[in-house]
């Protein structure tokens, strides 16, 4: 059974995601926050890692190059709902999903997924990285 | 002190009056004394000659040896010497002629001077010298025709320097007149520059040399502040143009400042909505996996996850548009092949009910443009130009051309114009303010999201195109998009691109 480890500050996100792994027979993790996902790696090593971008602190981006440092092996999706880091920072037609989303993958993420999405494509997304991986 | 002030004239006058009343009494003393003179002293001469010859005669002759000869000869100084008194004094014996005055006595001696002792007579007295005799002449002569002359001289004198006077101070007016018109005119058309008042020309003639000079100067300086003025009043214009545009850009950048304060909010709340909408999609999806599910309320959550869907696209919209933008490449594209793709796109959704009209000139030079976001462009317009004449009978035109864009500074500009126009309800000024914000619409909600035309803001703005609007409620409404060009843009005509 493969172990997932998903990383969103909103709980409804984690919980709903969860839900959806656990019923396709994955055993899913929940973490709030980067140092939180990196300690419970340490604890249990995931195969897939499903992480927000926009997070209080440590963003996605910075997480993903962390996971990507402490555990190589570790398949890392990024999802994004676009908007932006803080209001002041706001760049008209410059920060967007696709360039969250792009910074996520240069960043290390095998795959990246813009939320919302439905339950058929985050399985497939799933499957693709993990396809991916035991090829 | 007050001091008094009086025209150039009346100052001219006045000093010449003054001037002539003080030299005028003085010639007229000095040329009184002069006349006086000569004739007293003309008077004087004659007596004493008139004496000396008498004396000589009574020397050289024997009138002194008779009465009677002496009495003719003291007769004679009487009818032919003007002596009103003549008297021989001989030895004791005093002769006098009958035919002078009575009553006068004469002194002892010669009078010293003319008009003396107050009795209007001169008396000379002389030796009468002959052997045998010591004898006395005594001759009066009468002074009064002689006062008489004097008098007259005087009067006429008086006469000629008060006619003098008269005609000075005529002279003085009429010269002073002379003098001051060209000064009054001079001070009118410096009066009326001093008000504001250019325009008149001025034309002294004046024969006087520091006056014309004067009237030159004046005139050079009248010219010169028209000069003045009309440079200032092209400057003023000038800075009225300048300051119209400044208006127009600072209206530009709150419009600007208006839709980035929109966008980022708009991009906020997408964000917040697609992380809502991740649980909402999810578990309804699970939930619909339950087989246990009534077929009602399996109906329901479809109707749950559908809105949903719905929710994502509008979201995606937003930023599937900001994408778009964001990934723009601008090339030389031809806008005719543009607007005619969007055209046949749009025809196969427009009802009958519109008519479509084109009005695309043959030669439209390249623009700088992405295709896919002017067929944006183009499709959003005629959508927004067809909602707005929905449910009725309406005219809508394609129009695109090449022309001279006479912007405020009055600078034209080449561009390439395309416009949309419809016969629909037109906009009040409130609509036509918000038009191009995100989200703002006037239709009912799920009618429209309010994107399209802050979208067709976006896209022009990144073309750095330009867009106007006009519009007249009940009329219809004209949507214009500028687009800049340059001479080097070549002008496309080779093809003529069909309209559907």
């Amino acid at each position: 059974m493969q172990n997932i480890l998903i990383v969103d500050d909103e709980p409804d996100v984690r919980d709903a995601l969860k839900r959806v792994l656990d019923l396709a027979g994955y055993s899913a993790r929940t973490a709030a926050n980067a140092m939180d996902a990196l300690a419970e790696l340490e604890r249990i090593p995931a195969d897939v890692v499903i992480t927000d971008i926009i997070m209080p602190k440590i963003n996605g981006v910075q997480a993903i190059e962390m996971i990507c440092k402490a555990f190589p092996a570790t398949r890392i999706i990024a999802i994004s709902g676009g908007g932006n880091f803080g209001i002041t920072s706001y760049k008209p037609r410059a920060i967007t999903t696709t360039a969250y989303l792009a910074s996520a993958q240069s960043a290390g993420a095998h795959l990246v997924l813009t939320k919302p999405f439905e339950a058929v494509e985050l399985i497939q997304a799933i499957e693709e990285v993990l396809g991916v991986g035991h090829a | 002190m007050v001091r008094l002030r009086t025209s150039f004239a009346n100052y001219v006058t006045v000093w010449v009056v003054l001037l002539h009343f003080v030299l005028l009494p003085a010639l007229f003393f000095a040329m009184g004394y002069v006349i006086r003179k000569s004739h007293e002293d003309l008077f004087v001469e004659h007596a004493r000659t008139f004496a000396r010859v008498l004396a000589e005669e009574f020397e050289a002759g024997v009138a002194l040896d008779s009465p009677e000869r002496t009495e003719d000869l003291l007769d004679l100084a009487i009818s032919h010497g003007e002596a009103r008194y003549a008297e021989l004094f001989d030895r004791g014996r005093s002769i006098r002629s009958q035919l002078g005055s009575t009553g006068i006595v004469a002194p002892r001696h010669t009078d010293l001077g003319f008009a003396q002792g107050g009795d209007n007579i001169y008396f000379i007295v002389l030796p009468v010298v002959r052997s045998g005799h010591n004898a006395e002449l005594r001759l009066g002569f009468d002074e009064q025709p002689t006062q008489d002359r004097i008098h007259l001289a005087l009067t006429r004198m008086l006469w000629v320097l008060a006619s003098y006077l008269t005609v000075a101070v005529g002279i003085a007016v009429i010269l002073s007149y002379r003098l001051s018109r060209p000064i009054h005119q001079l001070r009118n058309v410096s009066r009326a520059i001093a008000s504001g008042d250019y325009g008149q020309p001025l034309n002294v003639s004046s024969g006087i040399r520091e006056l014309h000079e004067l009237a030159t100067d004046l005139e050079d300086m009248r010219r010169e502040l028209v000069g003045v003025n009309d440079r200032l009043r092209t400057k003023v214009k000038e800075m009225e143009i300048s300051e119209g545009q400044r208006e127009e850009l600072q209206k530009q950048l709150r419009h600007r400042q208006r839709l980035e304060t929109v966008g980022t909010l708009a991009s906020g709340i997408a964000h917040e909505i697609n992380n809502v909408l991740v649980p909402i999609i999810l578990f309804t999806d699970t939930v619909l996996k339950d087989l246990t599910l009534s077929s009602a309320s399996r109906a329901d959550l479809e109707r749950v996850l559908a809105a949903a869907r719905r929710a994502k696209d509008v979201v995606k919209k937003i930023l599937t548009f900001s994408r778009e933008l964001d990934e723009a490449k601008l090339a030389l594209i031809d806008l005719r092949g543009v607007v005619t793709e969007g055209l046949n796109l749009f025809a196969a959704l427009a009802p009958s009910s519109i008519e479509i009209r084109t009005e695309i000139d043959a030669a439209i030079p390249l623009v700088k443009a992405d295709a896919t976001l002017a067929l944006h462009l183009v499709i959003n317009l005629c959508s927004n130009a067809y909602q707005a004449m929905e449910g009725a009978e309406g005219v809508l035109t394609v129009g695109l051309r090449y022309q001279e864009r006479a912007s405020e500074g009055a600078i034209t500009q080449l561009c390439v114009e395309f416009w949309v126009s419809d016969t629909g309800h037109g906009m009040d000024p409130g609509t036509l303010e918000r038009i191009f914000e995100p989200f703002f619409t006037t239709r009912s909600v799920g009618q429209g999201t309010g994107l399209g035309l802050s979208v067709v803001h976006g896209i022009v703005e990144s073309f750095g195109a330009s867009i106007a609007v006009e519009t007249q409620i009940g009329v219809g409404t004209t949507f214009r998009i500028f687009f800049p060009t340059t001479a080097q843009a070549g002008i496309r005509s080779d093809t003529d691109v069909p309209v559907a």
